[in-house]
């Protein structure tokens, strides 16, 4: 009688333990933008208490920019109480594909907006109510909100334009010392190179201590060898976007310009790239002359390097050719659970954070970030705090999305970078590194 | 007549000891039942929470082996049960022959994985048996003041964090400012790129593989050495003092009679170092992360990548399903080939 109680019991428990796992999967409303969401979506947030969770990605700037904000608007709204909770990146990425399938994620997300493509499914979609497509793509610049894009749909909006291509910290003192003009007033990628040749220091080993233009790390590589294709008027999409074109003669000629500049004796790739003197350690303790790098990494280098005595500056490269076209990620921005309580509330603080001019303005000042709407990053307070921005203003507009690939990061980190690298390291020839490249990008697709 | 004083307290007595009887039986009524109750009770509380955390642990292996046979990424809703099916398509068995003869960016990388895996375990049990295994015979023949010492100095390594370890080490192997380099620049010598360049190699295994592999064995090695030297002072000292007499050579004494007494513990140096080797990924991940152009990525940093920086669950299953199979049977075939028939 009694082992019977206890099988019964121990029954009882493995069945609710397998009900359990097997519940709580699907999230309460998928992609399917509802007219029950759209009207909650108009209406007024409703007086009754409401608390959100918010999750991000662990970065003091960002969060000193995200308190303040959510401080604004809880002050206006003072039945609202967004719980900002942080995660280190990689636990943040891990958080994110273990709590979404269990519908346990926050009511607010903040995303990187290339991520979007892979993320979709499980994102509330914006509603109409709160900004349409067409509204949307005329306030953000077309890199930034062409991540949060899919299939016609948007899933969330964007924060910040994460512009990789065109921009180089100059180190002054070296600039002096090599007895080169500064600011450099550089026409061409010729002069450029130059310049670069000249700030090179090489020890009685013949290892190079210092490096001219340091432009060998995967984003700066990627990135610009991409903007090279697009310069050159290639791509590498095809004709509707389903496949890459790597192996077509502006990518070979972007390149060899590429593997030229490294046999120049401008970098030494083996010693200077994503993983060894990456870019912001290394300029930032005098060993890059012109490294190549986005804006996010000048309060990086400043937070980490406080003591780095160096005069420098951010200045923006002249094109390989033609007009400075080039390719962006679509960079963070906030999203919406479908499983949150109170969407319309979380969508009213995104708009509240996103589309604000002065809020987006605090933002990106805390952050560091480059304006995602022009009309903020044009503004007297961001050219004055942030000068870099302002000479970047004419090489915005000609910035395109990257695209929804597969996988971002897979064809980027793993199919890309490390077969430019290669190249530039002679470990590959050119035309193997864009067989190879055009090849396995192609792959991601099955 | 007036009680006398020791009837009262008797009386006393024995109405205290019914009394407390009385509450005790009570006590037993509610409880329900007595010692065979409790014992039931005590069983199943035990019983519950063992079998709960059972249950979550099957589960989970359950899990991983489901998601082998699907091409699942956490980002996909799929399909109502368990987001499986939809979106995240049952492959059968695509996952496992795509390893075999694919040529996908993930396919290659699996086989690269898979061949610095073999090249990592197979180099470091060796190498580690000829530091450990001589070291301890060494440290048995000191005196034992300066045995604790020298055995503390090196178990040390062990107790030290990976990411410790492995910052160490970077420091060691900068190309410009570490100390190996110095040493080389010292004598004229070229210096090296240790841990950045493609190009380097050393008995057709890249130089970033074998600075990765020296720093996991400096680490590693007082682990075993410890269990060298008390398996060393477990052999019997007469067996040794026979053989001396009978005109064994020390070599002899340590090659026919040490090594073969010691041979349980070597097979469980041998297979605990090869499942350690086979999973070798944080000092690998944070000295390298697989470079210099995949010459050191690992299958457990190719696992870990697949699952949580590319969400290829499914994919990732799988991967950690062949590293099981690997791992088994490289110990099986350990444990055949070191076994031993007899005690002393």
């Amino acid at each position: 009688m009694k082992s019977k109680v206890l099988y019964t019991l121990i029954t009882m428990v493995v069945v609710a333990l397998v009900l359990s796992a097997c519940g709580g999967n699907a999230p309460a409303s998928v992609n399917e933008p509802t007219a029950a969401q759209g009207s909650e979506a108009t209406q007024a947030p409703v007086e009754e208490a409401v608390t959100l969770r918010m999750w991000t990605h662990s970065n003091s700037a960002f969060n000193a920019g995200y308190e303040k904000l959510i401080s604004a608007y809880e002050a206006e709204h003072t039945n609202v109480d967004i719980q900002l909770e942080t995660f280190d990146y990689e636990l943040y990425l891990q958080t994110l594909q273990t709590a979404m399938p269990a519908g346990e994620e926050a009511d607010i997300l903040q995303l990187f907006g290339t991520w979007t493509s892979q993320y979709y499914e499980r994102l509330a979609p914006l509603p109409e109510s709160v900004m349409s497509l067409a509204d949307a793509q005329s306030t953000f610049y077309a890199a930034p909100i062409g991540g949060f894009e899919v299939n016609g749909t948007l899933y969330g909006l964007p924060q910040e334009f994460n512009c990789e291509y065109g921009g180089v910290l100059v180190n002054k003192t070296l600039f002096e010392k090599a007895g080169l003009a500064f600011p450099p007033q550089w026409k061409t990628m010729d002069d450029v190179l130059a310049d670069a040749k000249k700030l090179v220091e090489v020890d009685s080993s013949g290892m190079m201590t210092v490096a001219g233009f340091h432009f060998t790390a995967a984003d700066p590589a990627s990135f610009s060898f991409l903007a090279g294709i697009k310069q050159r008027g290639g791509d590498y999409w095809n004709a509707d976007q389903t496949g890459f074109t790597f192996n077509t003669p502006e990518a070979k000629a972007q390149l060899q310009w590429m593997v030229d500049a490294v046999q120049m004796g401008v970098v030494d790739p083996v010693v200077f790239n994503d993983s060894t003197n990456f870019v912001i350690d290394a300029f930032f303790q005098g060993t890059v002359g012109i490294g190549y790098i986005g804006t996010w990494a000048i309060a990086e280098g400043q937070a980490n390097f406080p003591d780095f005595q160096d005069e420098w500056d951010y200045i923006y490269l002249p094109p390989i050719q033609g007009d400075p076209v080039f390719v962006a990620d679509s960079g963070w921005g906030l999203t919406v659970s479908p499983n949150s309580q109170h969407q319309d509330v979380a969508w009213d603080f995104v708009k509240f954070v996103t589309t604000d001019p002065a809020n987006a303005t605090l933002f990106n000042i805390d952050s560091g970030t480059i304006p995602a709407i022009p009309v903020v990053a044009k503004s007297s307070e961001i050219a004055s705090t942030m000068p870099w921005v302002a000479k970047a203003l004419d090489t915005l507009p000609y910035g395109q999305y990257l695209g929804n690939m597969p996988d971002r990061d897979l064809v980027v980190y793993e199919i890309i970078y490390p077969h430019l690298l290669n190249a530039m390291q002679g470990v590959e020839t050119v035309d193997e590194a864009l067989q190879a490249i055009d090849t396995e990008a192609n792959s991601t697709f099955e | 007549m007036r009680p006398s004083l020791s009837f009262c307290k008797n009386l006393l007595a024995e109405r205290w000891r019914h009394g407390m009887l009385r509450i005790f039986r009570k006590r037993e009524k509610r409880s329900g039942g007595g010692l065979a109750a409790a014992k039931g009770r005590f069983v199943l509380s035990v019983t519950i929470p063992l079998l709960l955390y059972e249950s979550l642990g099957i589960f989970v292996l359950a899990w991983a082996f489901i998601l082998m046979f699907y091409n699942y990424s956490s980002g996909r809703l799929g399909g109502p049960i368990l987001g499986l099916g939809g979106s995240n398509p049952f492959v059968g068995i695509q996952n496992f022959i795509q390893m075999i003869k694919g040529t996908s960016v993930q396919a290659n990388l699996f086989r690269t994985s898979l061949k610095n895996t073999l090249i990592f375990a197979f180099a470091v049990l060796p190498l580690n048996l000829v530091i450990t295994l001589p070291l301890a015979y060494l440290l048995e023949s000191i005196g034992e003041r300066f045995k604790v010492l020298y055995r503390t100095i090196y178990f040390m390594p062990v107790l030290t964090s990976s990411v410790g370890v492995a910052l160490i080490w970077m420091s060691m192997y900068d190309p410009q400012g570490g100390w190996i380099n110095a040493i080389i620049r010292f004598f004229g010598g070229q210096p090296v790129a240790w841990l950045s360049d493609p190009r380097a190699g050393f008995l057709g295994i890249s130089v970033a593989m074998w600075a990765v592999i020296l720093a996991y064995l400096w680490q590693d090695y007082g682990y075993n050495m410890v269990i060298f030297i008390a398996a060393l002072q477990a052999i019997p000292q007469g067996l040794k003092d026979a053989a001396l007499i009978d005109g064994a050579t020390p070599w002899k004494v340590f090659t026919k009679i040490t090594i073969q007494l010691i041979r349980p513990t070597l097979l469980f140096v041998c297979v605990m170092t090869m499942l350690s080797s086979f999973q070798v990924f944080d000092i690998i991940q944070v000295m390298t992360n697989g470079d210099p152009g995949n010459r050191t990525q690992v299958l457990m940093l190719d696992i870990y990548k697949n699952a949580f920086r590319y969400q290829r669950l499914g994919w990732a299953a799988a991967e950690s399903f062949v590293l099981f199979l690997i791992v088994m049977v490289v110990t099986l075939i350990q444990m055949r080939l070191l076994r031993t028939e007899w005690e002393y």
